[in-house]
């Protein structure tokens, strides 16, 4: 049998205590000590390893200071949460199984009003499952993926019919999608996601918050689908660069709102899919700052009542488009007299109130043929695309139809939205000495020319 | 222009192959010196400096808020920066060189020495690629000084890759340079000629190729090989390739080279880059070696 002493400590609130000894031999049955409590006791994990496969029936709360290890030894759930108004907090989860059609998850949940919060779960198919869990708080958490092929991978966090769900704070890398289905009232903020398929996944979930979230190096930044009046706000969008990878996507969207997000780096900074998909919705985007990207919005034909303004446009490869071709008809890009900053803006402001004096026009040349052409994306940012530009601006013969029209460009771009998290990246050692180096070595040759001279 | 040094004639005698080295060795230092006195050099090594520091300091406000991505954006600048003035530096310092000095009676003057054609060509060769290695070195580590202090170093591999293969872009140039100059009667054809292959690498290749898929729906796979047969492009693609990790957003282009190629694509671009860089070379090295004209 086990060594192992169990010290209950009844204090007024019904605390117990747990300290097993000599846990690094063999692992502690958690299970038992889950049958042994009363509904609503706390049961203080001492640091040590426990047998995970564990099913909670009963209010509970599980917590550790992080030196609890519930190991599922890489089979089935490690952690399977049956009733409401559960707690775990502190735990580190490890090593679930790695069948996705049996969902083998770290932590799996089938009851309202749960709290997940400062787990580390390692090793995990699924992270952390919410399975009709409305009300619940999953927070803090450090979720990292199995290590398999994208295929295989399992979600880092996962929501089915969950509702007002708080999901807040957590860091995500690798692993799927953090997908919500069908949770209305979500907020979802403070999260780092990265290295995943989707970050943010939403399917038929209504009116979330979305805030101050970073998502980046992901396929897809955050793909929005089938939902209502969703806001996303303040994120930190980067780096998303997947074959068809977008910052935001938006597909049979109604009613979403995207203010003050920083779309940067990414394939295509937002994706339009019949998004707003009702007759007589309109989207808002303003505050945006779309920059660095290879597309800054990309539409699908047909895809109308979508307002941008105050957002900036800067230095995207291709600043905004239409897959396929055509014009953004439907769309304004100008809000109460007030439109976007485009950094390949040309006009002037003689008057000086901040808004261009002629049109924002977008009708390169080479844009133009792009659309019906995508083989020649080949040559883009190429000195020879550029001449075509410009070729075209000096012979209007030649000029396309502009396919967006913003009639009150934004002279300055408006101040950039805070991020909310500094991406900002340390000075380089190897690339001063390289560079150091470098400008060495072409000294070092002038010198040794005038060396020779002086012989 | 300075004499060549007497001592090399004199030990010619022993071992021919070190004699052979170190008669080039000696041409090529004596090249070395006179590009660095000549105003072009200095024009385009303090251009290219300039030019690429103040790149790199413009690209680079945002960092906090974009982080790598603002990297992104100072490689690609720099990048285009590269294909208009590297080319030109290589070309023009390359067609000059024999031409010129087959037009001033320099080359005659060198050949009366002991030193046999195929020396004073790679002499001229190695002396030239050291000045134009330093030249580009110069403007490299100014924006990479740049870079480095004001962060964006999270990609200090991509801009030293970036670094390696503009120096051979540039001696790839030297060398289409020198070919140009062997077969020209004059300097200043010579010239001429290089300017206008330099325009036709930059801008009428490409153009004339999206002409062609434009008008012709040229396949993708023909689209592409014929834009990495140009040296300029194979040089973009590949430094495209080493800060942004795929070429997948090159359109279809780009997503059938990693389709088709895998693995291979970027030891293929590179690989046309180094063909650029060793046939001409050898070409103008023939056609100079046989050739009778001093």
């Amino acid at each position: 049998m086990r060594t192992r002493i169990v010290t209950i400590a009844l204090l007024a609130w019904g605390l117990v205590s747990v300290a097993p000894s000599l846990a690094a031999q063999e692992p502690t049955d958690l299970q038992a000590l889950i049958d042994d409590a009363a509904p609503g006791a706390v049961l203080d994990l001492a640091a040590g390893t426990y047998r995970g496969g564990v099913t909670i029936d009963k209010p509970l709360t599980i917590r550790s200071d992080g030196a609890a290890v519930i190991d599922g030894g890489d089979d089935d759930t490690v952690i399977t949460v049956e009733a409401p108004d559960v707690t775990l907090e502190g735990l580190v989860v490890r090593g679930s199984g790695d069948t996705l059609d049996r969902e083998d998850s770290g932590i799996y949940v089938k009851a309202p009003r749960v709290r997940i919060v400062d787990n580390r779960l390692e090793d995990v198919l699924f992270g952390i499952f919410l399975h009709q869990a409305p009300d619940s708080v999953v927070e803090r958490n450090v979720i990292g993926a199995k290590d398999v092929f994208v295929a295989r991978r399992g979600d880092g966090i996962r929501l089915w019919e969950s509702h007002r769900t708080v999901v807040a704070d957590n860091v995500v890398d690798g692993g799927r999608d953090a997908v919500f289905w069908f949770c209305d009232d979500l907020e979802i903020r403070g999260n780092r996601i990265s290295n995943g398929r989707y970050g943010l996944h939403f399917m038929y979930s209504d009116r979330a918050l979305v805030e101050a979230n970073a998502l980046i190096d992901n396929s897809v930044g955050s793909f929005l689908m089938y939902s209502k009046d969703l806001v996303l706000r303040r994120n930190l969008i980067s780096g998303n660069n997947g074959p068809s990878g977008y910052g935001v996507g938006l597909k049979d969207m109604d009613g979403a709102r995207l203010e003050d997000n920083l779309l940067v780096g990414n394939r295509v900074g937002v994706f339009l899919d019949n998004s707003p998909q009702t007759v007589g919705i309109e989207q808002w985007f303003r505050g945006n700052l779309f920059a660095y990207n290879q597309i800054g919005a990309l539409f699908l034909p047909s895809v109308k009542n979508n307002v941008f303004w105050e957002n900036s446009f800067v230095d995207n490869t291709v600043q905004v488009t239409v897959q396929g071709g055509g014009r953004f008809s439907g769309n304004r890009w100008t809000n109460d007299g007030v439109g976007n900053h485009w950094s390949d803006y040309a006009g002037y402001d003689a008057d000086g109130d901040g808004i261009g004096d002629v049109p924002y026009r977008l009708d390169d040349l080479y844009d133009h043929l792009l659309d019906r052409n995508p083989e020649i994306m080949l040559f883009s940012e190429t000195p020879a695309a550029r001449a075509l530009d410009l070729a075209a601006r000096a012979f209007p013969v030649i000029k396309p139809r502009p396919k967006v029209e913003d009639p009150a460009p934004l002279i300055r771009p408006p101040a950039p939205p805070e991020p909310p998290f500094d991406l900002g990246v340390q000075p380089s050692a190897t690339l001063l000495v390289g560079s150091i180096a470098m400008m060495a070595f072409a000294v070092v040759v002038v010198l040794s020319t005038r060396r020779r001279r002086s012989l | 222009m300075t004499a060549i040094v007497a001592p090399n004639a004199e030990r010619v005698a022993d071992v021919p192959e070190r004699a052979q080295r170190r008669a080039i060795v000696a041409i090529a230092r004596k090249e070395l010196g006179d590009a660095v006195r000549s105003r072009w050099f200095w024009m385009w090594a303090i251009a290219f400096a300039l030019l690429a520091a103040v790149l790199a300091s413009v690209a680079l406000p945002g960092s906090r808020i974009a982080g790598s991505a603002s990297f992104g954006r100072t490689a690609a600048s720099l990048v285009a920066l590269v294909q208009i003035i590297v080319p030109l530096m290589g070309l023009t310092l390359g067609a000059q060189s024999i031409a010129a000095q087959r037009e001033s009676g320099a080359l005659r003057f060198l050949l009366s020495h002991p030193v046999n054609r195929t020396e004073a060509f790679w002499g001229i060769h190695l002396g030239l690629s050291v000045a134009l290695l330093a030249a580009a070195s110069a403007g490299f580590g100014a924006a990479g000084l740049v870079t480095a202090i004001r962060s964006g170093g999270a990609q200090a591999g991509a801009f030293l890759r970036i670094t390696v293969l503009a120096w051979v872009l540039v001696i790839a140039m030297l060398g289409v340079g020198m070919l140009i100059s062997v077969f020209a009667r004059r300097a200043s054809a010579a010239l001429g000629i290089a300017v206008f292959v330099w325009l036709a690498f930059v801008f009428l290749g490409d153009l004339g190729l999206m002409g062609t898929a434009v008008a012709t729906r040229m396949p993708v796979d023909a689209l592409f090989f014929a834009t990495v047969a140009n040296p300029i492009e194979a040089f973009r693609l590949a430094a495209l390739g080493s800060f942004v990790g795929s070429l997948d957003i090159l359109g279809p282009s780009g997503t059938y080279a990693v389709d088709a190629l895998g693995p291979a694509l970027m030891p293929v671009i590179v690989g046309v880059l180094v063909l650029w860089m060793i046939l001409p070379a050898v070409g103008a090295w023939i056609r100079f070696r046989t050739a009778k004209d001093v």
